[in-house]
């Protein structure tokens, strides 16, 4: 699957276009279900969307959208590309010295000049770091945000299994907190997204499928070992 | 002197016995009356009173002859034709009421209400209170019309008595009953509101009030609903809310601010911060018992089957979220700043 340019800088196939289209899509429905949901739960104040039966309305297709988006996501990493498993379990190694390494660089030795001690492969993306981050997220709060969020949709047909979990209260409150953690994740997720080697690097390849490589020759042969194992 | 003042102080009530008495020697008491009209072996059906039910009615307290005045101790042998009090009568306010709207036109009060069977909104449940509607207006059609604007219609119709709405009272309280988990044997799967009997099981010799107003106090504070919330012996009973309007009205219109969601969905009405549990009674009417203010807001233990969403959100949970969000931006902010005072570190 990946390929490289023959031009002088190297470029690396790293974003196939079925991860593209679901990134944007999950970005858009997640700003659209951001502001609708606001104005549901405050719609006193807010009012953006109009009336509050279009918020309500433009919410639960959104989440709908980002529900059907992710599983489609699941099952392209799962079943497609098989990759699933190893771009976002991180292994012993991530967790015994990778999380710290990144840790390190991320809060000091990024701000000394040096170079980022992880490469992005098709097959290793994500740092170690990045790693256990999507895993909560993707394995955790997006299940768990996707799943409250089917059963406060409904409410009447589900009503044993939500007394079963502890009420509405409880369904709405826990809906609320991982829909703010999620929304917390944004601005993060936006500014370490410059943090290439030019600000809007990591941003044009999710836009276009390409990333520059570096130059440095051990580098070069990180990747085309990679390249070759992929091949 | 003494003796004297005496006799004058007898006058009165002598006078009032003797005003009563032809009164109470001419006229049946109501259990006369329902010896006869009790009974369908003595009358016809359209004659049948079900005295269970009247005998709690504020009507049944004033008596038959009270509404039917020409009744005699010779009925029904005296051949002569039984009077009834128009409706009117007593209840003259609701009359300008009543008489402007479009119902006025199809339906008279004995349409809607059985003078016989008449509780006041406070003894009866949210569902009860669709009875009168729904004899006249089909579910199906109901559901249609509302479906066309109305998010989550079949959930609103199925929660909220059609006057919460179609109302022009001004307040509105929270009225939250028992329900419990039907058994299979009796056909449905649904929660239905607990009966008398249902609760007397959980009760055993104690008033069913105690099972949440454990101090007897005739008050449901919040202590107490949560320990009924939480006490596993209660399992299957779960508390079901509802909005009412605190009076009832007789302006069955819609009025406009109804389609605006924000009306209910919105944080702070006063009226959600008061609330009653309708306990039931042995005849099938409610007594209402107050709850502590705001128990709608009590985010986890309160009512915690209880969740209008936009106004029972918990003020605590916000602030929680808020904190959370500006978590975010302490990397963007906090790593931001750093980077710029270090980026001639980067210029290779």
């Amino acid at each position: 699957m990946a390929e490289t340019h023959t031009d002088e800088t190297h470029k690396i196939y790293l974003q196939p276009i079925p991860v593209r289209i679901w990134h944007w899509l999950n970005a858009f429905g997640i700003v659209t279900l951001t502001v609708s949901g606001a104005q549901i739960r405050f719609p006193e104040y807010i009012s953006i969307l109009g009336s509050y039966k279009s918020a309500i309305y433009l919410h639960n297709t959104a989440g709908f959208v980002v529900a059907i988006s992710f599983s489609l996501w699941f099952f392209y990493y799962t079943f497609v590309t098989r990759t699933m498993a190893n771009l976002y379990v991180p292994k012993v190694e991530d967790l015994k010295s990778g999380i710290l390494r990144q840790v390190k660089f991320y809060f000091l030795t990024y701000f000394l000049g040096w170079k980022n001690p992880h490469h992005p492969t098709p097959d290793n993306k994500f740092n170690p770091m990045q790693k256990s981050v999507y895993l909560a997220i993707m394995f955790v709060m997006m299940p768990l945000v996707s799943l409250s969020g089917i059963f406060l949709t409904n409410v009447d047909p589900l009503r044993g299994l939500i007394v079963m979990v502890g009420g509405l209260k409880l369904l709405a409150g826990l809906h609320f907190l991982l829909a703010c953690s999620l929304i917390a994740f944004i601005p993060t997720h936006v500014y370490l997204a410059t943090l290439g080697h030019t600000p809007t690097e990591h941003i044009k390849t999710m836009w276009t499928g390409w990333e520059d490589e570096l130059e440095e020759e051990d580098h070069h042969e990180t990747v085309n070992d990679n390249l070759a194992t992929s091949r | 002197m003494k003796k004297y003042s005496l006799h004058i102080s007898l006058i009165p009530a002598l006078l009032l016995v003797m005003l009563w008495a032809p009164l109470t020697v001419t006229a049946m008491d109501t259990d006369d009356c329902l010896g006869c009209h009790g009974d369908t072996d003595m009358v016809d059906e359209e004659l049948f009173i079900d005295a269970e039910g009247f005998l709690h009615t504020v009507h049944a307290e004033m008596g038959c002859d009270t509404c039917h005045e020409s009744v005699t101790d010779e009925h029904p042998d005296d051949g002569e034709a039984i009077t009834s009090s128009a409706c009117l009568d007593c209840h003259e306010e609701v009359s300008d009421e009543y008489m402007a709207t479009s119902h006025a036109e199809n339906a008279t009060c004995n349409d809607c209400h059985d003078p016989h069977q008449a509780h006041g909104l406070e003894a009866v449940s949210g569902t009860d209170m669709n009875q009168q509607c729904s004899q006249c207006h089909e579910n199906d059609e109901v559901l249609s019309s509302h479906a066309e604007w109305l998010p989550q219609a079949n959930l609103h119709l199925a929660k909220l008595p059609c006057i919460t709405c179609h109302t022009s009272s001004d307040s509105y309280e929270v009225l939250l009953n028992i329900t419990q988990k039907q058994s299979k044997t009796k056909g449905s799967t649904g929660y239905n509101f607990s009966t008398y009997a249902d609760l007397k099981e959980y009760s055993g010799e104690k008033e069913i009030q105690s099972l949440i107003d454990i101090n007897e106090d005739g008050h449901i504070s919040l202590a107490e609903l949560r320990t009924f919330n939480l006490n596993p012996a209660y399992k299957k009973l779960h508390l079901s809310g509802t909005l009412v309007p605190s009076e009832a009205s007789h302006d069955l219109s819609t009025l406009d601010n109804r389609y605006d969601c924000t009306f209910c969905h919105a944080a702070g009405p006063g009226s959600l911060q008061t609330s009653f549990l309708a306990f039931p009674n042995a005849t099938g009417t409610y007594t209402r018992m107050t709850v502590d203010e705001g128990a709608m807001l009590d985010t986890l233990y309160g009512t915690p089957n209880f969740y209008m969403t936009g106004s029972t959100r918990s003020a605590s949970l916000n602030i929680i979220g808020l904190l959370i969000i500006c978590g975010g931006f302490i990397m963007p902010i906090g790593h931001g700043t750093l980077r710029f005072l270090t980026r001639k570190n980067r210029q290779h």
